[in-house]
């Protein structure tokens, strides 16, 4: 039976968790009030901003200093012939009390003259306002028609706001049921910011007299807004998360939203939060929870409860159906009496007592800390070859041990020991156990963790043959602490436990150099050419290139032999010209190759080239034509013989 | 055996100093000028070694481009191919022959280094 309820509450809560329900992310702390109120308490200069601070100090439930002050300031300063200044004029003085505004007939005319279509929404909404304000009958239903009409026309949030700022002033017999929809057109126009947030993008001023219109017409009309709980607290996250205020305006209208959202008949957002750090110890063994509207005014009639709590790490639950009691505003629980193990505790707490409130299901993360005891440290040396009985001492904490411990390579140096909890007697196993060994004398740290066997006690041992590369193996005396912390230990404690002289074998210089020139810049990195391969030596060098140049004989020789001659060698210009032409351009690559590069080349080039051409041309023209001749000659010779 | 690679030999030399017109020996032993320079340049590179790598490809290639070219001239320039080429004179032919040198030595002169 009993288990069965268990597992019922176990399965609730995973439910719970898997929904995740939204919690709202931003209120108005105590301190923000304060600021809030401090900048609507500024000195006002005109009836707007006498009318944002009065107004928006009654909204915050801040008292206005000096009534009469105030009231000789909206007589000085009204003008009966402007629609707006009657406004302001009128809703401050209903805001302080013993304060007449005086109106003539002739300021009624005006302002019932403003509450027609031709006006634009904000006129009708201040004339309204003020003729409601002043006391003054207006007719409900030519108002419901004007606003109407003047919702075609001015479709935007502003504009639809103050219509529903303006219906709320209206009777309640008025046919309000047009206007009343718009709110639910105003909330399907809100953006939708991660699902944390929901504003317009007008700005946070129309957000939160959105918020403001949309309850007092509510309340006015008694029907429910069309606004899901969610999107409550996703409007509080945006309208409370800006926490300092461009203007009057804006404050004033954040003051506004803040009243709306914790005195209406319908929606009142609950903000849970622990009253200082969310920690239960057994010198502190209360849970402290404020349980607030969005002002950080408490909820007094409220009934806040536990519905479960289960460990973190075990996801056992531990307490559930538990309620909080009131105490002096605070509601406390004192969950100590469950004797819970240190760590962390996931609360779903509950707010119950009134059908009003929204978010009232609260995931709250609860750390139980605890106070951490060392029992049992005991310290050996122990020889590897286990000939010689190991010798313990004991230490007790505080105290250092007495006398050091020597350990050299062919020893062990061991230390063991338990951590309990001082006030359960339950053993611990903190996050946190380390091991430090400080070199007295250079100041090097070697740092090792401890690690608990299956029975939580902790065993180090330091094999000194084995670790002396982390040691440098600098033999020396070594202060030896422990080291233990945990988030959930109120005590953590560092405790130099002994000291030990640890003797390694083959001690080195000490590399301290090392570390000094950590810090020096890099030797700078210099590029390298390929290096050019070796030279075969000059005299190969030189016979090969006589090599080469050998065959040019054997074609001079080749040539003398066939009886090559520049017997036909003439001296027109034209064939100078073209041999000099030739010889120029042997020359130009000659210079190509040392001196010039590729375009200036192509430049000579083409100068040379041409000439070359033309008188080439005109030199083998010439050639072709004596021996095209010749051979008709030879022709004709050969034609005469035969015949 | 070799009695007779010997007459075929000495029967070829002879033909080819007979028939072969003077002009056309004048070519030929430019060509064989070519192919030593060339071939020593080769060995040259088989014995001691391939650097400086570009010069070597420049000299080789201006031997191979030249004798090709030498070739081409000596095709245009000959008798017996008059049939084929009767648009081209051998003037027309030595032109071309240098303008194609220029041309081949620019580039070969680009790569020396």
């Amino acid at each position: 039976m009993e288990r069965s309820r268990l597992l019922g509450w176990f399965l609730l809560n995973l439910a719970l968790a898997g929904a995740q329900a939204l919690t709202p992310a931003h209120h108005l702390s105590l301190p923000d009030v304060a600021r809030l109120q401090s900048l609507l308490s500024q000195q006002f200069t005109d009836l707007e901003s006498a009318y944002h601070s009065v107004v928006g100090l009654t909204k915050l439930g801040a008292a206005v200093p000096d009534h009469d002050h105030v009231c000789q300031f909206l007589k000085s300063q009204l003008d009966p012939t402007s629609v707006d200044s009657v406004f302001f004029a009128a809703e401050t003085s209903q805001a302080i009390s013993g304060c007449e505004i005086p109106v003539s007939n002739e300021t009624r005319d005006i302002l019932l003259a403003a509450v027609s279509e031709d006006s634009t929404m904000a006129q009708i909404h201040r004339a309204v306002s003020a003729l409601s304000s002043l006391g003054l009958p207006v007719v409900s239903q030519e108002v419901v028609g004007a606003l109407a009409a003047r919702i075609n026309k001015e479709d935007n949030v502003m504009a639809i706001t103050s219509a529903l700022q303006t219906a709320a002033r209206l009777s309640q017999q008025a046919e309000l049921g047009g206007i009343l929809e718009e709110i639910e057109d105003l909330t399907a126009r809100l953006d939708d910011l991660g699902g944390i947030y929901l504003q317009f993008e007008e700005g946070l001023e129309a957000t939160a007299m959105f918020v403001t219109a949309a309850y007092s017409l509510s309340d006015h009309v008694d029907m429910e807004p069309p606004l899901k709980e969610d999107q409550v607290i996703q409007l509080v996250n945006s309208i409370f998360s800006k926490k300092s205020w461009d203007s009057l305006a804006e404050a004033f209208s954040v003051a506004s939203a803040a009243a709306a959202l914790s005195s209406n008949r319908f929606h009142v957002p609950v903000i849970v939060s622990a009253h200082g750090p969310a920690t239960v110890s057994h010198s502190q063994p209360t849970l402290q929870l404020l349980v607030t509207d969005v002002m950080s005014q408490p909820l007094a009639s409220a009934n806040v409860l536990v519905e479960s709590a289960y460990a973190v790490a075990s996801k056992s639950v531990i307490l559930s159906q538990a309620s909080f009691t009131l105490n002096d505003g605070v509601y406390e629980l004192n969950f100590m009496s469950t004797q819970p193990a240190s760590g962390y505790y996931q609360f779903t707490i509950a707010v119950t007592g009134d059908s009003r409130l929204v978010a009232n299901h609260v995931e709250l993360k609860v750390k139980v800390s605890t106070e951490v005891a060392i029992t049992s440290m005991d310290l050996s040396v122990v020889d590897k070859d286990q000939s010689i009985g190991t010798k313990t001492t004991r230490v007790d904490y505080p105290s250092k041990a007495k006398s050091s411990f020597i350990a050299d390579s062919h020893q062990n140096f061991a230390m063991s020991f338990q951590l309990v909890d001082v006030n359960t007697g339950v053993e611990l196993t903190p996050h946190q156990t380390f091991v430090r060994l400080h070199n007295q004398k250079t100041g090097q740290e070697v740092v090792f963790v401890a690690e608990p066997d299956s029975k939580s006690l902790y065993k180090f041992e330091l094999d000194t043959a084995e670790r002396k590369s982390e040691f440098d193996s600098i033999s020396g005396t070594y202060s030896l602490c422990l080291i233990v912390g945990d988030a959930t230990l109120e005590n953590p404690i560092l405790w130099n436990v002994a000291d030990v002289v640890l003797k390694f074998v083959d001690e080195e210089a000490p590399a301290t150099i090392q570390s000094k020139t950590l810090y020096v810049p890099k030797p700078e990195i210099q590029h390298l050419f390929r290096e050019p391969e070796k030279k075969p030596p000059t005299v190969v060098s030189n016979t090969f290139t006589a090599l080469v140049l050998s065959p040019f004989l054997l074609l001079l020789i080749l040539w003398f032999k066939l009886g090559a001659n520049i017997s036909s060698f003439s001296f027109s210009p034209s064939t100078i010209l073209f041999h000099v032409g030739h010889a120029a351009t042997l020359g130009l690559m000659y210079v190509y190759w040392t001196h010039l590069n590729m375009f200036q080349t192509l430049k000579y080039l083409a100068f040379i080239g041409g000439v070359t051409f033309l008188a080439g041309n005109r030199m083998l023209a010439q050639k072709a034509v004596k021996r095209i001749a010749a051979e008709q000659s030879s022709r004709l010779a050969k034609y005469r013989s035969l015949r | 055996m070799s009695n007779s690679v010997i007459s075929v030999v000495s029967r070829f030399l002879e033909e080819y100093t007979s028939t072969t017109p003077n002009k056309l020996k004048v070519v030929d032993s430019y060509l064989l000028y070519i192919l030593l320079t060339g071939a020593l340049q080769f060995l040259y590179c088989l014995l001691v070694g391939t650097f400086p790598f570009n010069s070597f490809l420049s000299g080789f290639i201006s031997c191979v481009g030249s004798f090709i070219l030498a070739v081409c001239l000596r095709i245009q320039i000959n008798p017996q191919n008059k049939g084929d080429f009767l648009s081209i004179s051998p003037e027309r032919a030595f032109a071309d022959f240098l303008f194609a040198h220029t041309v081949l030595h620019l580039v070969v002169m680009n790569f020396i280094g």
